[in-house]
């Protein structure tokens, strides 16, 4: 049996080795967060927002203590364009006049009294802001890659019009849904109950990779050439 | 940094490396909800707005599309009569002055010696306080130089100078003073008549590159396409020393002697006249003596003058060819254009385009449809009618009254008459009097306003009110309206500096003399007096009112006598073997656009040169004078050098050297600066200060140059060559290009 | 999203004796399609991007010289011979009949842009750069091409999808020419060409514009070439690649060096 090398020969194999591992390991790292990674698959935590917004709140129904408002009262170009838009600062003010801390009319009083005092903080700094004609710097939360052209306007139109039908969708648990229906239930195919969260989480309803659109795309008769959703 | 598939995949390794955290996509992930509702605020969304350019020759109504309140597009506005849905190349380009890196950001006071450009920062409160300080103490020795708009803009500049007791000089790199005196004489009105391409039968051109730099050249394509697509295909035949690209699109090119358009066009006159002696409208213009009263004007007593080479005239004898387009051609829905532009730059300019203009006569196409139509006047009546642009003649006095102590303050504002005009007038060195107060309005850095001792800069035209009189109008009156369709960037902080005028003559006690306390205010008053409806014609782009173009039939009396009268054969500076021929380059015009990277990175259409000043010298010639493409030649006129590199061109007539205008900026962008002396000069500086006979304009068509290598080169940044396809033509088989005669496959 | 309703086939017809080589579509492409600014460097290494540029030929001797003015733009061949070259499937003819370029695909082996008679395909050298505040005016209707890719001529397919969404899935109404020409869907250089010597429109539309000069094309093909009653004619018309653009030949009313006259 040959000598074991003395250990001075052995620093260059081990870090070479220890290269090899590096890069191998790198490399996994990289496939892993380029298929898994935010945006637009849903991975990691909702951002912290400048301005606190409960979709609960605003969003969820009325036995939960929410004021059901429908989507497309704030997010009001998703029905004609292609971005669903983040509301100016005047919408929110449209309601937060009435409803913020000092200025209580009798018809927001019975709601005032369910406003904790951190909200109430918030709902100045929305008010502070349009008295300044200030935007606010939401974070963005779901994101399409920009070699992507996704136009909310003709799904929701393919979900909440037309005749009565009953369709399979290849998203979330893949339950058969009777079509058409309301705005919000369309939203909420891609974009999981967010009426019920908190914060929106960027995981949403179901991973959205391109398998997903074009699965929908073939089970709906739509077009999958490339130029439909890549600009 | 933008996110794309493939820095993504490299970002998100060096992000596994360290934390594993997106906030490198913290830009990206970033959504800001507008303050309020305005329409093209709204993420995703864009709307199209109707507003001017005019920075363009004859202007241009375009509509700008505006998203999430960045202006994205241009295109031209649909409605608007002149350029009707269209837009060129260097309108398109107005959207790189928006968003240059160059602009300058606000106001700024000189930190170093005059013409060094160094500036350093200053608010707005003490920039204007200097310069109401400066006009209320040197109001009455004021010379506010501008842009040549006109309409509101220069009825602001014009009562506010005049308010203080200074002038207003407004500054036409594309001198083209002569023509307007012509037109002044023939047609008695200071503005160009317009000329019904789209509905002549044969069109007759003399010098003036109309597709490309003269007149509106967008509006005259856009008829120029109808004029080609009629039943009966409108034919074209081109008088013209150089091979511009309105030759180059001509039926037929006549190559003359530079200067000789008014020869020709008197030629083509007799021509008609000799082959329809009874017609009426040669009895009026020649004052019933009929065709003998040209007989001083035939073809072959002219043959000298013209030089027209053999071969052009079809095998003909000269007066046989003229007779020959008289008669098969011009005289049945014949219609003359040009003698202004590069024909008009002459000594003898005002007779060529008298000549032009008198052609129409002959033919009685005057005020008919597919012929020339008068202008119908200004469309504001309360504004003064605008004084035409400055003259050499302006220049040099205001020279002398600087270096004489009697103007004490220039104002400047998107006119760069030190890189312009020619050395010789010493504007530079005028400019460079230390006992001048020199401010500039610009928002860009110029030879002009690095000489300023405060800049207070505009906003960019898309971000400005303004107003203009579209000037060729199409034969009826046109108020064209400019508003602002984006905000500055953030970054940015230039203010409006018609508005900076208005506020500034209500601060020195001097609001009562100027009409408005806002551009906007005026623009609003001068709608109202049209009768039009301020929404509307923002949405329009403007007024107009399409209504009678027949006017100005008859001719004047006299017309003949005073045209012949002033016949004469150009006055040339200097000497050498080239005539040098300066013209304005297809999207850097006179030098305007120079720090525009599209402009700059356009082919000139027919060498296909960007970037570079080029000498378009004849192939033939060029050879046998050893000259290669991409040689740098010295050209020297009486008056200096410039470099230039050659470019052999089969088409350019022997014995002119064409230099296109735009090159050699020495101060301001990159993209107009950054290129070396060989490849890049300022034609205008080397010709003499030699003024056109009755107008006072520069002659700047009239120079001898020579020639010579400068036994350097360099290689030519061309598109020409760039592509193989264009060998593949090459097979002598093979008919790349194809074209059938007329007749044969409509 | 495209209503399966209504097929399409773009074309366009280019009809070179209105063209008079003004470089207006050039810059309007530039423009809408976030293309990156041609440096003189780019000019010296002969790899300006120009998806629709003008070539200019000469012809004859001077005084009698012509010059020729082409627009050349991507031919959206139907027999296109970049298709078949390409090994990962990045380019390929779509129902539409664009010849449409997958830049994700894409990994640059070129193969498409040596194998194109025409020259019109791109190859990104550089990755592509702006100075920071012209990045407002680019198009987010229109990828930014990284480097290492091929890019070229799309007909301005972002308009046609917009065209298509609101035409005719939200209006239920063919895309004919004239709303094509008034919702502004037409490609970027059709909108710009101020003698409108570029024409735009679908072959499946009986009535449009273009489609005669088409029909007569397709019915005279080849050698057939003289038994055509219009001007039309493909470019290498002999190597079949059969493209979804038609030039019209320039009429020479005036013959170079004739005996004057007609």
């Amino acid at each position: 049996m040959p000598p074991l090398p003395p250990t001075r020969q052995l620093i260059p194999l081990a870090i070479a080795g220890f290269a090899v591992t590096a890069i191998v390991a790198f490399i996994l790292v990289v496939l892993f967060m380029s298929w898994f990674s935010n945006p637009p698959f849903g991975w990691g935590n909702a951002p912290d927002q400048p301005i606190g917004f409960p979709h609960t709140v605003h969003a969820g129904s009325a036995e939960e203590g929410g004021h059901a408002i429908q989507c497309e009262f704030c997010h009001r170009n998703v029905t004609t364009g292609a971005a669903a838009t983040v509301p100016a600062v005047e919408v929110c003010v449209i309601c937060h006049k009435q409803i913020n801390g000092s200025n209580v009319t009798a018809s927001a009083r019975e709601q005032i009294e369910e406003i904790s005092p951190d909200q109430l903080v918030d709902i100045q700094r929305v008010l502070d802001r349009h008295a300044e004609s200030r935007p606010i710097d939401w974070e963005r939360v779901h994101r399409m890659p920009d070699h992507v052209r996704f136009v909310h306007e003709a799904h929701l139109r393919f979900l909440t019009q037309g005749e009565p039908r009953t369709v399979t969708l290849p998203v979330g648990d893949e339950k058969p849904i009777n079509l058409p229906v309301t705005v919000p239930e369309a939203c909420s195919v891609c974009h999981g109950d967010v009426a019920n969260m908190e914060e929106v989480q960027p995981q949403q309803g179901q991973s959205l990779k391109m398998g997903t659109c074009l699965d929908c795309h073939r089970e709906n008769d739509v077009s999958t050439d490339c130029t439909v959703c890549h600009k | 940094m933008k996110l794309t598939r493939r820095n993504f995949l490299a970002w998100a390794g060096i992000a596994a490396t360290g934390a594993i955290a997106c906030d490198l996509f913290d830009d990206e992930l970033r959504v800001q909800s507008p303050a309020l509702i305005p329409e093209d605020l709204v993420k995703g969304r864009d709307n199209w707005y109707a507003t001017y350019d005019p920075s363009v020759p004859g202007g241009q109504s375009i509509l700008v599309r505006v998203m999430e309140g960045r202006a994205k597009k241009v295109r031209g506005n649909p409605r608007f009569p002149t350029n009707q849905g269209k837009q060129s190349a260097a309108a398109d380009a107005v959207l790189q002055s928006l968003y240059h890196p160059d602009r300058i950001a606000g106001p700024m006071l000189r930190n170093g010696p005059r013409g060094s450009g160094r500036y350093r920062a200053i608010g707005w409160d003490e920039a204007l306080n200097r310069f109401r300080a400066a006009v209320d103490d040197r109001g009455d020795g004021m010379l506010l130089i501008t842009e040549a708009q006109c309409a509101g803009f220069a009825h602001i500049c014009q009562v506010f100078a005049e308010a203080f007791g200074g002038r207003h000089l407004r500054y036409d790199g594309l001198d083209d003073s002569a023509y307007g005196a012509a037109v002044q004489d023939v047609l008695g009105t200071t503005r160009m008549p317009w000329h019904d391409i789209a509905h002549a039968e044969t069109l007759v051109s003399f010098g003036s590159d109309f597709l490309s730099t003269w007149g509106n050249p967008t509006a005259y394509s856009v008829a120029y396409g109808k004029f080609r697509s009629k039943e009966h295909r409108g034919r074209h035949i081109h008088f013209g020393s150089r091979y511009s690209l309105t030759a180059a699109n001509a039926d037929k090119w006549v190559p003359i002697a530079p200067g000789s358009e008014g020869y020709a066009a008197m030629a083509l006159g007799w021509a008609v006249a000799t082959s329809h002696p009874e017609s009426s409208y040669v009895q009026a213009v020649t004052g019933e003596a009929g065709p003998g009263a040209l007989s001083g004007f035939s073809p072959d007593a002219m043959a000298g003058m013209l030089q027209i080479p053999e071969a052009a005239l079809d095998g003909e004898n000269i007066n046989r060819f003229f007779e020959h387009l008289a008669h098969d051609y011009v005289a049945h829905g014949g219609l003359a254009i040009g003698g202004g532009g590069e024909a008009g730059a002459y000594s003898n300019g005002k007779f060529n385009a008298s000549a032009a203009l008198m052609l129409n006569y002959l033919l009685g196409n005057v005020g008919k449809s597919g012929g020339m139509q008068p202008d119908a006047g200004a469309p504001i009546g309360s504004a003064p009618r605008n004084a035409p642009p400055a003259t050499l003649r302006d220049w040099r006095q205001a020279v002398s009254e600087i270096n004489a102590g009697r103007a004490r303050m220039v104002i400047v504002h998107n006119a760069d008459p030190v890189y312009g005009l020619p050395s010789g007038v010493g504007i530079r060195e005028a400019l460079s009097n230390e006992n001048l107060a020199v401010i500039s309005a610009s928002p860009f850095l110029d030879e002009t306003a690095a000489m300023a001792d405060l800049i207070i800069p505009d906003r960019a035209g898309l971000e400005n009110w303004g107003d203009d009189a579209p000037n060729p109008a199409p034969g009826y009156k046109v108020y064209a309206v400019q508003q602002p369709v984006v905000n500055p960037l953030p970054d940015l902080d230039p203010r409006s500096f018609p508005d900076i005028l208005l506020s500034s003559a209500a601060d020195l006690g001097r609001g009562d003399m100027v009409p408005a306390a806002s551009y906007e205010e005026l623009i609003r008053a001068n709608i109202a007096e049209l009768g039009a409806d301020f929404t509307e014609a923002l949405k329009n782009g403007g007024w107009w009112d399409e209504g009678d173009t027949a006017r100005g039939a008859d001719p004047p009396s006299g017309l003949l006598d005073s045209v012949a009268g002033m016949a004469s054969m150009p006055q040339v500076q200097g000497s050498g073997d080239f005539q040098l021929q300066p013209f304005a380059h297809h999207t850097l015009l006179d030098g305007r656009n120079a720090h525009l990277p599209w402009a700059q990175s356009t082919p000139d259409p027919l060498t296909t040169v960007a970037w570079q000043t080029w000498v378009d010298i004849n192939y033939t010639q060029g050879k046998n004078m050893g000259l290669r493409e991409g040689d740098v030649v010295n050209i020297t006129t009486a008056n200096g050098s410039i470099q230039a590199l050659v470019y052999l061109n089969p088409a350019s007539p022997p014995g002119i050297a064409a230099v296109p205008m735009g090159g050699g900026r020495q101060i301001g962008s990159d993209y107009a600066t950054g290129r070396d002396a060989r490849e890049s000069s300022n034609v205008m500086s080397i010709l003499t200060v030699a003024e056109a006979d009755g107008s006072g304009g520069l002659a700047w068509s009239a120079n001898r140059c020579t020639i010579t290598p400068a036994n350097d080169s360099m290689p030519v940044s061309k598109l020409e060559g760039g592509y193989t396809s264009r060998e593949v033509g090459a097979h002598p088989a093979e008919q790349v290009f194809k074209s059938v005669t007329d007749g044969e496959g409509h | 999203m495209p209503n399966a309703e209504f097929m399409h086939k773009w074309g366009m017809v280019v009809d070179l004796d209105k063209c008079t080589g003004c470089q207006a579509c050039v810059i309007a492409c530039q423009a809408e399609n976030n293309i990156p600014i041609n440096t003189k460097d780019y000019f010296l290494q002969k790899r300006a991007y120009e998806w629709i540029r003008i070539e200019r030929y000469w012809e004859g001797e001077y005084p009698n010289t012509k010059a020729r003015f082409m627009p050349i733009l991507c031919q959206h061949c139907e027999n296109a011979p970049c298709e078949p070259v390409c090994p990962v499937y990045a380019t390929y003819h779509n129902e539409e009949g664009l010849n449409v370029q997958v830049y994700n695909r894409c990994v640059g082996t070129r193969y498409c842009i040596n194998n194109c008679p025409y020259q019109v395909r791109m190859f990104n050298f550089w990755h592509p750069n702006w100075p920071a505040r012209l990045e407002n005016q680019l198009n987010p209707d229109v990828t930014v091409r990284t480097r290492g890719i091929t890019e070229k001529c799309t007909f301005c397919v972002q308009r046609l999808r917009r065209g298509e969404i609101e035409v005719e899935a939200r209006g239920g109404q063919r895309l004919t020419d004239e709303r094509i020409t008034g919702g502004n869907y037409d490609p970027a250089c059709v909108q710009a060409c101020p003698t409108n010597a570029l024409m735009f429109g679908d072959l499946v539309d009986d009535n449009a514009a273009i489609k005669p000069y088409f029909d007569d094309v397709n019915a005279n093909p080849g050698h057939g070439e003289h038994d055509r009653v219009t001007r039309g004619y493909r470019l290498l018309e002999e190597m079949n690649t059969r493209p979804s653009v038609i030039y019209l030949k320039k009429v020479d009313q005036y013959p170079l060096a004739s005996g004057g006259g007609h």
